[in-house]
């Protein structure tokens, strides 16, 4: 104990304590500053922070607006699907997963890929989450496995069925390009503001009506927050009264329905009447309007498969099978496509030839087969002998144009053809438009770099060379020249209207341009289209049906320069045939419908497009009637205008 | 400090210091209870909910200890304390060759069923080695680097042992505490800057030598915490929402929603100060700042009042070691230090480390009542 008495060294550490005291107030002050940083200055955003943590914002789906025709017929909606999953951590290999294989008719490829999948995950440690991650077993099972999975819900552990919206076409390939097609949103398109951001996995319209009129058909989602975890240690309700910010629930706003102008059973006699063709197109409409009443484009292709109907396997068989068709069903062959239009031409060229004066329609040109002009021969369809500017039109004769053409400046023949809205898009708005192409002096001298040649007009008089033109812009043209010369632009959607009903929206037809022809020329130009169906020379004249009252003209449109003339048309290669057109319109004295029917590589236009044609404005006629006599001959058709 | 206590020359039991640690203890219960309750729900890991119950055990143990150290005086110590040492380094020695894993960090010797941490106790007989130092080598003049060798070395040994474990908050508490009772004698000051010189130089070389990749993640993440939010980051960022989610009066006791929805991970063991400011605010943590602050100062207070260099010796070191211990952790846990594993004391959940703390408080209070 002596040497614990008092001793002098001690005074060492005596200036020490003052620091030392200050050291630790100063390090606790520090972390007191640091707090009041953290929980007064910053504490709203650590707050904010917190609740994101524990919040959840849960979405509410919407429902996608029906897709109608104008009659009010269904032509695209919604079913759910049923798609079975498995949890492979629960599920039972020996009884139930026999049993599911039968249900669904899994096929052995299907089992095979199946499941080494879920024995793997099954085969994992107890508490790896991934055994319990469900697998996607089939789509669309059908209703019958639905309702015994779900009765014998108790014995199937593991097994569950998930309802999920699919977009369903009930006339399936029928106007399957109009109406479209639904897709997966692509990476690029997610996000976006809010409720009306697309989700991974939602699907959004991939081309005609679908695409178009996306923003009307979607709908906005819902939305409703919720706690995460709930219910451990606090009830749900008293949680989220807590911790939810108002608006905790917004409800989900059903897409618009889209009413077309099209008549379905329209498109489906246009469809029979063009079975028996490889591809082609045709499109008719109303020449009072401009909206389109039919259109068919050939080869089409089933949209609920390439919706997504059938699992996403299906979607990419199918476009693997659809894009390496030399026929190219997904081109919509009546809007993005432009074809040269051969004869079908020759009107236009007549009416800018009259308004010009550079056409006397009583004084005849002598076909001899052919045309001479510079150093090259145009030959004719056939040897006509005299033929004025009626019996040319009636009897298709490329010689009375050929001298037309060595007669009239390119530029005008294209500038008629603008004037009836060739040339440039008609602004349908679905699926992109081919614009076609009237060529002009100076298109030519950019494209070739050489001297222009008179040669050039005489071929697009007849409406070959690079003159191209789409199926519908064609239609509108001839029903321009049915309607006294009203471009309407086409309209395919009649209204807007929501779930229950309500219209909210009309879209009344609209006039793109009056074009200036003097009403005797587009008589003359008329009359002379009756005689190619009605006149014992005309070009349709065959193939025309008694009682069908139509007025157009016929079109064999040269693909292929190299065919040699007088071989057997059927021994041609399929590509190298002549497409065949007929465009008109009906009844021919008081035109209510245009009609252009385009057969790709079909050979002459009277033999192949007029038959197609001729059926269809008859199943038109019938329909007419057999709707007019069922309101009574009274009532005005409240929709449609058949 | 010439200013003296009422109770001085009345050696009883030190009132304020019992209270402050009562005080502490019974928060740090209270704080344990809400931050294991949100396991209540959890099938997988019901069990850590009562933690708190073998908390409560270990606070009586280490009370009990503390009781004992404080009755025998402390001088008897001075010579046990080199035996404690030399057993103290078996312990850790032994530590590698019984070593129970837990998260890749071998640091537990198994009794049974209970795990026995020597790396704990080493800093209560790393308070006695160092003071029996300072007591045993008085100097009037100002001491030289070579003086301070032995210190530094006795201080080294088991620093090395405990980074190969690896934990590098506990070698860490190890030097700031050693040195902290050091820096209370007078040394040559161009001895002290070639001491900051050869520390700055020794820090580059730790990182590239001795730290583990996991350790530098935290240091990296601590400095860049936006680059890293699921990583090593992770941790610190949810401790901050807990922290700032307090405000002014907290969420509530057992309400903090960065706790109860499991946002903080190592509540119980690293974040219990999170739990704490979220569940009672800006209020509630700077009342325990304050309780840890007094018993920082009172512990420089006793040191400033006994008898011997001894005596004041082992108060700095209580001392120093409490307030490393609060400023590590806490400093960590507001995001101005990185994440290493330092205990907040009487706080976080541990065996080990509550009974180390009760021992060394225990001392404090044998220096205290015998001045």
């Amino acid at each position: 104990m002596r040497i614990f008495v008092q001793r002098s060294d001690v005074g060492e550490f005596r200036r020490r304590y003052r620091w030392m005291v200050l050291a630790v107030i100063t390090c606790f002050l520090g972390l007191a500053g640091r707090l009041a940083q953290l929980q007064l200055v910053e504490g709203d955003v650590h707050r904010a922070q917190a609740r994101r943590n524990i919040v959840r914002e849960g979405y509410l789906a919407t429902t996608r607006g029906v897709i109608r025709d104008s009659l009010g017929r269904v032509l695209a909606a919604n079913r759910p699907a049923y798609n079975v999953y498995v949890t492979p951590g629960r599920l039972d290999m020996e009884k139930a997963w026999p049993l599911l294989v039968k249900l669904t008719r899994l096929d052995d490829a299907e089992r095979a890929n199946l499941e080494p999948k879920i024995l793997e995950r099954k085969n994992l440690d107890a508490r790896d989450r991934r055994r319990l991650q469900q697998i996607l077993v089939k789509v669309d099972i059908d209703r019958d496995a639905v309702a015994y999975l779900e009765t014998h819900e108790r014995e199937l552990d593991g097994i569950e069925v998930a309802p999920s919206p699919v977009r369903y076409y009930p006339f399936g390939q029928l106007g399957a390009h109009l109406v479209g097609t639904m897709r997966e949103v692509s990476r690029e398109e997610l996000g976006g503001p809010g409720e009306r951001g697309y989700r991974s996995g939602d699907r959004t319209g991939a081309i005609g009506i679908e695409r178009r009129w996306e923003s009307y058909l979607r709908g906005q989602r819902g939305m409703r927050k919720t706690v995460r975890g709930a219910g451990r240690r606090l009830a749900p309700a008293a949680l989220e009264a807590k911790y939810l910010e108002e608006p905790r629930r917004v409800e989900p706003i059903p897409g618009r329905d889209v009413s077309l102008t099209v008549d379905i059973e329209l498109v489906e006699a246009m469809e029979r009447a063009m079975r028996g063709q490889l591809a082609g197109a045709a499109v008719v409409a109303d020449v009072r309007t401009g909206r389109l009443l039919g259109a068919l484009s050939k080869p089409s292709f089933d949209p609920n498969v390439v919706s997504g109907g059938q699992g996403s396997k299906a979607v990419s068989d199918a476009f693997q099978r659809l894009y390496a068709d030399p026929l190219k069903p997904t081109l919509d062959k009546t809007i993005s496509a432009a074809y040269p239009p051969g004869s079908t031409y020759k009107p236009f060229s007549a009416l800018a030839g009259l308004a010009d004066g550079l056409l006397d329609p009583h004084a005849s040109v002598d076909c001899r087969g052919g045309y001479e002009y510079g150093k090259r021969y145009f030959r004719c369809t056939g040897v006509h002998r005299r033929v004025n500017l009626h019996e040319a039109i009636v009897q298709s004769c490329n010689t009375y144009f050929y001298d037309l053409g060595s007669r009239i400046s390119i530029d005008r023949l294209a500038s008629i053809g603008l004037d009836f809205g060739f040339g440039v898009t008609t602004g349908i708005g679905v699926n992109p438009e081919a614009r076609g192409r009237m060529p002009t002096r100076g298109w030519y001298t950019r494209r070739y770099k050489e001297a222009f040649r008179g040669g050039f007009t005489v071929l697009s008089a007849i409406g070959q060379g690079a003159t191209t033109v789409t199926v519908l812009q064609l239609a509108l043209a001839y029903a321009a020249l049915a309607n006294g010369g009203t471009v309407y632009q086409p309209q395919v959607v009649r209204s807007i209207e929501t779930s229950d009903g309500t219209v909210v929206q009309e879209f009344p037809p609209r006039v793109r341009r009056l074009v200036d022809v003097k009403p005797e020329h587009l008589g003359m130009v008329k009359t002379a289209l009756h005689g190619v169906v009605d006149d014992r020379h005309g070009t349709a004249y065959a193939e025309r049906i008694e009682g069908v009252d139509v007025a157009g003209k016929t079109g064999t449109a040269q693909v292929s320069h190299v065919t040699p003339r007088g071989v057997d048309p059927d021994r041609v290669w399929y590509f190298n045939r002549d497409h065949a057109w007929f465009a008109g319109y009906a009844p021919a004295e008081s035109p209510e419908i245009a009609i252009v029917v385009l057969i790709e590589h079909g050979g002459g236009g009277g033999k192949n497009a007029v038959p197609v044609a001729m059926r269809v404005i008859r199943d038109w006629q019938k329909l007419k009637e057999a709707r007019l006599s069922a309101r009574g001959p009274k009532d005005q058709p409240a929709r449609g205008t058949l | 400090m010439r200013e003296r206590m009422a109770f001085r020359g009345s050696p009883g039991i030190d009132m304020p210091l019992l209270a402050a640690v009562m005080a502490i203890i019974t928060a740090g219960l209270v704080n344990l209870y809400s931050a294991t309750s949100v396991y209540a729900d959890d099938a997988q890991r019901v069990q850590l909910a009562d933690i708190y119950v073998s908390q409560i055990y270990w606070v009586v143990v280490g009370t009990l200890l503390a009781i004992l150290v404080a009755s025998i005086d402390y001088r008897s110590f001075e010579r046990l304390a080199i035996v404690a040492y030399l057993g103290g380094l078996v312990a850790l020695g032994l530590v590698f060759v019984l070593a129970r894993s837990i998260r890749g960090a071998s640091r537990w010797i198994a009794f049974g069923s209970f795990n026995f941490q020597p790396s704990e106790f080493m800093k209560i007989v790393l308070i006695l080695v160092i003071a029996r130092y300072v007591h045993n080598d008085p100097k009037l003049e100002p001491r030289t680097l070579l003086d301070l060798a032995p210190a530094a070395g006795l201080t080294l040994v088991p620093v090395i042992f405990v980074m190969a474990q690896p934990d590098l908050g506990t070698s860490i508490i190890y030097m700031l505490t050693a040195g902290s009772m050091l820096a209370m004698t007078k040394i040559r000051t161009r001895s002290l800057l070639t001491l900051v010189a050869l520390v700055g130089a020794a820090v580059p070389l730790a990182w590239n030598y001795l730290l583990l990749p996991y350790q530098k993640d935290r240091v990296t993440s601590f400095l860049n915490p936006e680059d890293d939010k699921t990583g090593s980051g992770w941790h610190a960022l949810q401790s901050l929402t807990a922290i700032g989610n307090g405000q002014l009066f907290g969420e509530g006791f057992m309400q903090g929603t960065q706790n109860q929805f499991q946002f903080l991970p190592d509540q119980f063991s690293d974040f219990p100060f999170a739990v704490l400011c979220e569940d009672w605010g800006f209020a509630g943590a700077t009342v325990l700042l304050g309780l840890y602050c007094f018993a920082c100062i009172w512990a420089i207070h006793v040191a400033s009042q006994a008898k011997d260099r001894f005596g004041a010796a082992i108060a700095v070191g209580v001392g120093a070691n409490l307030f490393w211990h609060v400023i590590l952790n806490v400093g960590m846990a507001v995001g101005l230090l990185p994440v290493v594993g330092v205990t907040l004391p009487l706080f976080s959940y541990g065996g080990s480390n509550v009974v180390t703390m009760m021992v060394g408080l225990g001392l404090l209070m044998n220096v205290s009542m015998r001045r």
